[in-house]
């Protein structure tokens, strides 16, 4: 019953604090948005069938993922920058409670913006370029790119609360997604290391096709990623109950 | 009830709190009282289980705070009133604290109609002043209509109209039989708040008693006599072995004797007075002299 009224308190405090429900739908909207208007002008003409359908798809998602990353810094992050953190451990005491509650809060926010997202992105592929379902692959991606948001706002969320400050967080994890492992894996001797890093791994897993560079599979991508996930999550707790306050 | 046992605090070589045991016990305002620095919000943070002691314990009602179930019910603090998001509503805020104890809605209405923030209720915390936002820590902590309060230097930076509402509201909560346990650092403040007193100088208890016992024990009373003739004045309490100096104006200042000793003595000996006074320190005079040593940052004279 107390974790379940820790869970509504997350999502008192998600609902009541405009930053924190702006930035998903703001996730949704640039993802959706920026395939739709891509799709459009260039998707017809610029599409070669060698091309990988995801690319096309999930075009939108290299912007949307910087707002996801945000979301998921600002549940935990608030918190410190506010001072917030010791009313909330004052509330609800047992840490362990009270971050399953911010966890849990983060994966269901997560999740209903890759559902939106990934619905939104095929609508607008559909009714630009057309979509085929029916093609191998065509159902992992729709399945990683939906989980995939849940699991990059976890990860985020896991990583703030090692850190415990909202700056810190945000200048390193927010240019670390959008700009750090794309470098990375563009210089040739970190380039196999870089595959294992969660947002490379995830996106991966969205591909319709097999990459012969990729050193695992699609499923495994997702796993990646997953594993990426569980540890900062973990790693969040640990900070959470070994620090004062 | 809160009950701190042997609490200790150490920051690698710092020790914030040492080894403190007091009580705060219902019906009454207990006065934390210590200087900047003495470990005070650091107690009030283990009280609450935000910070681990390095040794000792704290409970309330009897159990760490961390093993009570909906705490707010049981225990209201106000630690910090900045320690609030500003961009949420007065009416947001409480909102989410209730929801995290299952309190009902309706407690946040009579809260914030309790503390006057009623019409303010649906305003930006940003934009609220200190006494606005010390108002909503207030109602924060009664949201949960709890028998123990813990309030952290409530009046800071608050006009006089705020300190006596403070003041008048923390007297009627004792009055209803809670334990309420207010930290200052004005002595005079707690002199007309406090019913018992609970003073700490760098994390350590200094003492432990009723705001009366303090006075009679620490604000150290003496005479002031002045007479026709200083000399034979002077004479006189040479004499008669009083521990007196002169002060300003030919008076003399005698401690550790009452004035109808002082009077005796001179009608005995024929020295006509013209004064003949009790003086007694100041709260803030005897706060000032216990924690004399007690004091970490002290202004040096160059």
């Amino acid at each position: 019953m107390s974790a379940a009224l820790a869970l509504r308190a997350e999502w008192a405090k998600f609902t009541t604090l405009r930053s924190q429900w702006i930035t998903p739908l703001l996730a949704v909207l640039l993802t959706t948005g920026i395939t739709a208007a891509v799709q459009a002008a260039y998707g017809r003409v610029d599409t070669s069938l060698e091309d990988d359908p995801a690319g096309g798809i999930y075009y939108g998602l290299l912007f949307g993922h910087v707002a996801v990353v945000c979301s998921g810094v600002l549940l935990v992050g608030q918190e410190y920058a506010s001072g917030t953190v010791r009313a909330s451990l004052a509330a609800v005491p047992r840490r362990g409670r009270f971050y399953a509650g911010k966890l849990l809060l983060g994966t269901g926010v997560g999740l209903v913006v890759g559902l939106l997202s990934v619905a939104g992105t095929h609508l607008a592929t559909a009714a630009t370029v057309g979509l085929d379902l029916g093609q191998p692959g065509a159902g992992r991606s729709v399945v990683a790119g939906v989980l995939y948001h849940p699991l990059l706002l976890v990860i985020c969320l896991g990583a703030t609360a090692m850190l415990r400050n909202l700056t810190a967080a945000m200048g390193l994890l927010t240019p670390a997604v959008f700009l750090g492992t794309t470098f990375l894996t563009a210089l040739p001797g970190v380039r196999e290391a870089a595959y294992f890093l969660p947002d490379r791994a995830g996106l991966y897993a969205m591909n319709y096709r097999a990459d012969p560079a990729v050193p695992y599979g699609h499923w495994t991508g997702l796993l990646v990623m997953a594993l990426w996930a569980a540890a900062a999550a973990w790693g969040g707790l640990v900070s959470l109950q070994r620090h004062d306050a | 009830m809160i009950e701190v046992r042997n609490l200790t605090k150490r920051y690698g070589a710092t020790t914030a709190v040492a080894g403190l045991d007091f009580r705060v016990e219902p019906g009454r305002v207990t006065g934390f009282l210590g200087p900047n620095g003495a470990g005070k919000s650091t107690t009030l943070r283990m009280v609450l289980g935000l910070d681990r002691p390095t040794a000792g314990e704290a409970l309330v009602h009897g159990r760490p705070y961390a093993a009570l179930e909906a705490p707010l019910r049981r225990v209201g603090a106000l630690l910090d009133a900045h320690a609030v998001h500003g961009g949420r509503t007065a009416r947001g805020h409480l909102r989410w604290l209730a929801a995290s104890n299952g309190l009902p809605r309706r407690r946040i209405e009579e809260v914030l109609e309790q503390v006057g923030l009623a019409e303010a209720a649906d305003r930006r915390i940003r934009g609220f002043s200190l006494g606005m936002r010390q108002r909503l820590g207030v109602a924060a902590a009664l949201l949960g209509d709890p028998p123990v309060l813990l309030l952290d230097e409530p009046v800071n930076g608050l006009d006089p109209e705020g300190i006596r509402w403070i003041r008048t509201l923390l007297r009627g909560l004792a009055g209803e039989g809670r334990a309420v346990l207010v930290s200052s650092h004005l002595m005079a403040e707690m002199a007309l708040t406090a019913d018992h007193l609970v003073v700490v100088g760098r994390g350590r208890l200094l003492a432990d008693l009723s705001t009366e016992a303090f006075l009679a024990q620490h604000g150290r009373a003496r005479v002031r006599v002045r007479a026709v003739d200083p000399l034979k004045l002077a004479d006189l309490l040479r004499t008669s072995g009083t521990a007196a100096r002169p002060v300003e104006g030919g008076a003399w200042e005698v401690s550790g004797a009452a004035p109808e000793e002082i009077g005796a003595l001179a009608a005995r000996h024929g020295v006509a007075l013209y004064e003949l006074s009790l003086l007694q320190d100041s709260l803030e005079e005897a706060f000032m002299r216990m924690t004399a040593d007690a004091v970490e940052y002290r202004a040096v004279a160059a």
